[in-house]
């Protein structure tokens, strides 16, 4: 059941930016794809966050029409950052250390599918540095709000527990 | 401590996952040659295993052959040293050919410039004594072969038919003390004559003082001796000195290498049946 939720929350968080994306020019660059990963990483499992980074990675590039495999590494590898940064970095209610821990996933995402790029097969966008550093900051503002949400979320619902 | 455990299992889990991307990358990838990178990667990636690999099985296959491997290398090592010499023996055998082909060929030309019969004949023997400056050859009476018959080599003059038997004869080397051969000088035509010493060098007798003789000059035999046919060569002057008496003591080198003398011709007279044979 857990699977299940992993591969449908994946896909809808695709589907989701996709149609964000279409209709809002900004939500183009916004890595929901990511922050799915990042909460699965954070709230959940760090290792099942490895994979919800990946099987989100292999949808956006089955959607893309890429070769499957370029977002499925840098959000893996993302995924990974965020879980190790949140375990380390003193992260309650300090907004700018989540914005940073996100905005460096994202970077770290756009950076490593930019270097795959340029490794295999030799060509990369000359857009894609600035695109890539500002869904870095749309995705790290997005990422603060919305887990600032969560985490209000939980409170509550730890308050009317006790 | 769990923290870190798990952690621990990221990382474990990260690196695969990476890999797996990476193969799936390469696997839809393809070099400009056409080829799938997943391709070229193991390719890259055997490679250096496969040469590890290689390296150690050859070096010890090399160890193995080189130094346990040697039952019947002994064998074939003194195998191999027969070839070696049998191959060397031929070969030798083969260039004696070839040499003996290239004097053959300017006997072959001596005698077609002078124009006479001649007859082919090998050097047997040497007498035993070298100052006796004698050589025995393959041809005889029954050949054709006549006291007195001129021997000459593709250099010139080698000497006369001294004895002959009915398949061999003994031939006088012009260096022969006993030799003696009218001759002339080729610029000056002074007539002379060409005695043997036992020495490697002739003494050419009879030319006056007043004769110019240069160091070098050919000495060609005049044909006055009634044996030897006019214009051949027989050797060049290397000493002149003016002499107590009437004539010069001059000093002549043989043209013809005497001591290792090996095919020679005689010359026939005209009515004799065989001619021009071959050497046996």
């Amino acid at each position: 059941m857990k699977y299940i939720f992993l591969a449908l929350s994946s896909f809808l968080a695709i589907i989701a930016q996709m149609i964000a994306g279409e209709n809002f020019f900004l939500f183009n660059f916004l890595d929901l794809s990511l922050l799915l990963a990042a909460y699965w990483a954070i709230y959940r499992s760090r290792m099942q966050a490895l994979f919800v980074g990946s099987l989100t990675g292999i949808l956006l590039d089955a959607a893309l029409g890429w070769p499957l495999g370029y977002n499925g590494f840098g959000r893996t590898l993302a995924a990974f950052v965020v879980g190790q940064c949140w375990k380390r970095f003193n992260t309650a209610d300090q907004p700018w250390v989540r914005f940073s821990i996100f905005a460096a996933a994202s970077c770290i995402n756009s950076a490593s599918i930019y270097l795959l790029f340029w490794f295999m097969q030799r060509s990369s966008s000359g857009i894609f540095p600035g695109a890539s550093l500002l869904q870095a900051v749309i995705t790290a503002g997005v990422g603060v709000v919305a887990f600032a949400a969560v985490d209000g979320y939980r409170r509550i619902q730890t308050h009317k527990a006790h | 401590m769990p923290s870190r455990v798990n952690g621990q299992r990221s990382a474990a889990v990260l690196i695969p996952l990476l890999v797996l991307h990476l193969a799936l990358l390469s696997l839809q990838i393809e070099r400009p040659s056409g080829t799938l990178l997943f391709k070229s990667w193991t390719m890259a990636a055997q490679a250096p295993v496969l040469s590890l690999f290689a390296r150690i099985t050859g070096g010890v296959g090399d160890f193995w052959r080189g130094y346990f491997w040697l039952v019947g290398a002994r064998a074939e090592n003194e195998a191999l040293r027969e070839a070696v010499n049998r191959l060397s023996l031929l070969n030798g055998a083969y260039e004696q050919s070839r040499l003996e082909n290239a004097r053959l060929r300017r006997l072959l030309a001596l005698s077609d410039s002078m124009q006479k019969h001649t007859l082919g004949a090998r050097v047997t023997a040497r007498a035993p004594s070298f100052l006796a400056n004698l050589v025995y050859i393959d041809r005889g009476e029954r050949h054709g072969v006549r006291v007195d018959a001129p021997v000459i080599s593709g250099e010139g003059i080698v000497g006369r038919v001294l004895l002959v038997s009915a398949g061999q004869a003994q031939v006088q080397l012009i260096t022969n003390p006993g030799a003696a051969i009218g001759v002339m000088l080729e610029n000056s035509r002074t007539p002379g004559v060409l005695a043997g010493t036992g020495d490697p060098l002739l003494e050419l007798k009879y030319i006056g003082n007043t004769d110019p003789v240069a160091v070098g000059e050919l000495v060609l035999s005049s044909g006055l001796d009634g044996i030897l046919p006019k214009g051949m060569t027989i050797g060049r002057v290397v000493e002149v000195e003016k002499g107590k008496g009437v004539f010069q003591a001059i000093r002549v080198k043989p043209l013809v290498d005497l001591i290792h003398l090996e095919e020679v011709a005689v010359l026939l007279d005209p009515q004799t049946p065989e001619t021009a044979g071959p050497l046996p």
